[in-house]
């Protein structure tokens, strides 16, 4: 669907440097209506017309950070963009009104950071390093 | 340490949520009051709302951390070497399959054209002398482990392993077997492990996506 006509459309509606950003982050010029913010700052997009994007392609998020990673869209915002609910939930009465208040904050995977989780064992492990021990030469 | 981390986390959790007050105002009516009290000490104490993602206080005092803020010349020029090497390793990145069970499926779904590993340069080789990943997929029998390690000895430094599915895991539903390793982290050094029976092809990606991650935190220069 890349083609020059399209890029050509989409500078002109979303600017050059959107345009940049767009080609850093997500490598396709892409234009569409903005549908709303969640609470990390991650934008997230939408276009329905089936002549400039292809079906699969036509949600989009721009995530806040550099270093960007999937998990860092907050559920609400998950089950819009993969079409599991069809309104934002900026729009979803039903998505606004079941949040529960024990709901705990969503936090991104912390994988690979010092913020990872790590479970701890109180029991004596079964399994021992090898360590060779070579019996001495009579 | 990590108890303080934690709680941190939890607050800035707490601070970028949307719904906080409806979330505080039932937190007052079903909390006890030195919860509140607890609460209210926190709230106060965190004074300066940030905008600053919980991956930045997650990496304070980090490897990461140190290579991202290099502090003087020589460090710069170290950890730029460092950028470099770990950005070519992250580029290609080759798997060795080591396709077991039907986690292997699974991982042919990553190599087809909905996922498309190939846009990560992920190819698969089928030598071990070639590759620099190996992906464990599937079940891990007592027979197989020996040749497991002879084929992790042979591929050449630096290695990682990607550990698929709940069998390589931990022996997942042939955990009491007979003839099954439990897991095959007692075989190997596992980098990552990827959760499920089996995982989707999506899940296997992201789990590709995360020792990119872990590729670029890698420190060969600055060693200190």
């Amino acid at each position: 669907m890349v083609s020059l006509l399209r890029t050509i459309r989409s500078v002109r509606r979303v600017g050059l440097r959107e345009w940049w950003r767009q080609m850093q982050y997500i490598g396709d010029a892409k234009s569409g209506t903005y549908v709303g913010k969640d609470q990390f700052g991650n934008r997230y997009f939408e276009n329905r017309n089936g002549e400039e994007e292809i079906p699969g392609r036509h949600r989009w998020v721009d995530f806040a950070q550099h270093d960007f990673n999937a998990t860092q869209v907050p559920p609400e915002w998950h089950s819009w963009i993969s079409h599991i609910r069809k309104e934002p939930p900026t729009n979803d009465s039903v998505m606004q009104n079941l949040s529960p208040p024990w709901q705990a904050p969503y936090v991104e995977n912390l994988t690979g950071t010092r913020g990872a989780y790590k479970p701890y064992n109180t029991v004596v492990p079964k399994i021992n390093a090898w360590e060779p021990s070579v019996k001495p030469r009579a | 340490m990590s108890l303080a981390l934690k709680s941190t986390v939890a607050h800035v959790g707490r601070r970028a949520g949307v719904t906080q007050v409806g979330l505080l105002g039932s937190r007052l009516l079903h909390s006890s009051k030195i919860n509140q009290m607890a609460e209210k000490a926190s709230q106060s104490a965190s004074t300066p709302v940030t905008t600053e993602p919980i991956t930045a206080l997650a990496k304070q005092g980090s490897m990461q951390l140190s290579l991202e803020t290099p502090q003087n010349k020589a460090e710069y020029v170290l950890s730029t070497l460092d950028k470099v090497s770990n950005w070519a390793r992250q580029g290609s990145m080759w798997p060795m399959t080591f396709g077991l069970a039907c986690c292997a499926v699974e991982m042919m779904h990553m190599a087809a054209a909905r996922y498309d590993q190939d846009r990560l340069g992920v190819v698969f080789r089928a030598s071990p002398r070639q590759s620099d990943i190996m992906i464990v997929a599937g079940t891990l029998t007592n027979k197989m482990a020996p040749a497991l390690r002879k084929v992790y000895d042979q591929m050449p430094e630096p290695r990682w392993v990607i550990s698929m599915g709940s069998c390589a895991n931990g022996g997942g539903y042939y955990h009491y077997s007979y003839s099954v390793v439990r897991g095959c982290d007692r075989i190997v050094p596992v980098d990552i492990y990827v959760p499920g029976c089996p995982p989707t092809a999506e899940a296997l990606l992201y789990g590709m996506l995360q020792l990119q991650r872990k590729m670029r935190r890698s420190r060969k220069g600055v060693i200190w």
